[in-house]
């Protein structure tokens, strides 16, 4: 048994030791490839520095900002055409699309108003059909009023006048008649009431 | 001329129109009746004078041939004049105008001759019936006056004045 131990931390050793040992002769590589590659790129940005200097970096720089302008400028052209056209269209657009609606929208508010109208006209036709019912009623009603009214009046003139000459007559001739001119009228009155005189007296209170 | 024995049915003349005249005359009769008694007892010899009778006293007398000397007569006339007061019917004439006393007498006259003999009257007035008069008995009224039959007859006068106003139209 413990043998094997042995031999297993002995194995675990050899092991670890041998890793241990790679690895640093694989860092120590990577450090001389490291080393080799900054030297490029040193020499890389020297020659840079030496083609693109100030003055042709310079004069770079004039070419691009003129073309640069002039694109800019075609640009803008376009854009202003482009900006016209879409102005001019979309005026026509719009104006297209605001008289197709305004035009709709008057159709509607036309409508509206027909609308409106024929109801005006109805509700006053029924009002004219109303008043008219009434006024026939009332004048009905007034053409009897007046009717009895004026036979009313007649009546009570009849009554008024009569009564007007009765009093007249009475006033006239009262004192006028003497007593013994009435006497045959008197008897001849009390000779058709005989009976009835005769009875109430014989009846006693 | 000795009294009557049998007075059943007498006169009333007719100047007694009223019941106020039959009060009259039994007051008139009783005055009479006092004055005999009194005169009865009195000193013979001594001379009386009879008191002055009225036209209506008189009219009873002779109506019904009585001597009111004779106590008699007097007894009957007396209970006459009580039946009348009490039973004789009355009726209230209105007239016009104040009746004369010829026109009350006719009047009375026929009246008692077609309602009842001893029928008394009493007279009023009544200015607004112009002509005619009223009679009232105890519980009825009888309208002959020239007033009512006028107001009775409009109709007849409303005709005549609408024929003469078409006659004319």
């Amino acid at each position: 048994m413990n043998t094997w131990w042995f031999l297993v931390i002995v194995v675990s050793v050899t092991f670890i030791g041998g890793g241990m040992i790679w690895a640093m002769a694989k860092i120590n590589r990577l450090q001389i490839q490291k080393d080799h590659s900054t030297d490029i790129d040193s020499t890389t940005r020297t020659d840079i520095e030496r083609i693109f200097n100030d003055e042709f970096r310079s004069e770079l720089k004039n070419r691009g900002r003129l073309h640069f302008e002039k694109i800019i400028g075609e640009n803008a052209m376009f854009l202003q055409q482009d900006l016209r056209l879409t102005t001019s269209q979309l005026n026509d657009y719009m104006k297209q699309e605001i008289t197709a609606k305004l035009q709709e929208e008057f159709a509607k508010y036309e409508q509206s108003i027909m609308d409106a109208k024929q109801l005006a006209i109805d509700s006053i036709n029924k009002t004219n059909a109303a008043v008219e019912e009434q006024r026939k009623s009332l004048s009905t009603e007034l053409q009897k009023e007046i009717a009895n009214e004026k036979s009313r009046i007649l009546k009570e003139f009849e009554k008024n006048t009569t009564a007007i000459i009765n009093h007249y007559l009475l006033e006239a001739i009262g004192d006028q008649i003497d007593l013994n001119d009435q006497l045959e009228y008197i008897l001849s009155s009390i000779e058709t009431n005989k009976q009835a005189i005769i009875e109430d007296i014989q009846g006693g209170s | 001329m000795g009294p009557k024995k049998e007075k059943t049915v007498l006169n009333l003349p007719m100047q007694v129109i009223s019941p106020a005249d039959v009060s009259r005359l039994s007051r008139e009769l009783e005055s009479l009746e006092d004055f005999m008694e009194q005169s009865a007892i009195r000193t013979k010899g001594v001379g009386l004078k009879l008191p002055a009778s009225s036209k209506l006293l008189d009219e009873l007398a002779a109506s019904n041939s009585f001597n009111f000397l004779h106590i008699q007569d007097r007894k009957l006339a007396k209970e006459f004049l009580g039946t009348l007061t009490k039973t004789a019917p009355v009726i209230h004439l209105s007239f016009a105008s104040d009746p004369s006393a010829a026109f009350l007498s006719k009047l009375v006259s026929r009246l008692r001759d077609i309602i009842h003999p001893q029928l008394l009257v009493r007279t009023g007035l009544e200015p607004s019936i112009a002509a005619g008069c009223i009679l009232r008995t105890n519980n009825r009224q009888f309208d002959f006056s020239l007033r009512t039959t006028l107001y009775a007859k409009s109709d007849l006068l409303m005709k005549a004045l609408k024929l003469n106003s078409e006659g004319q139209t």
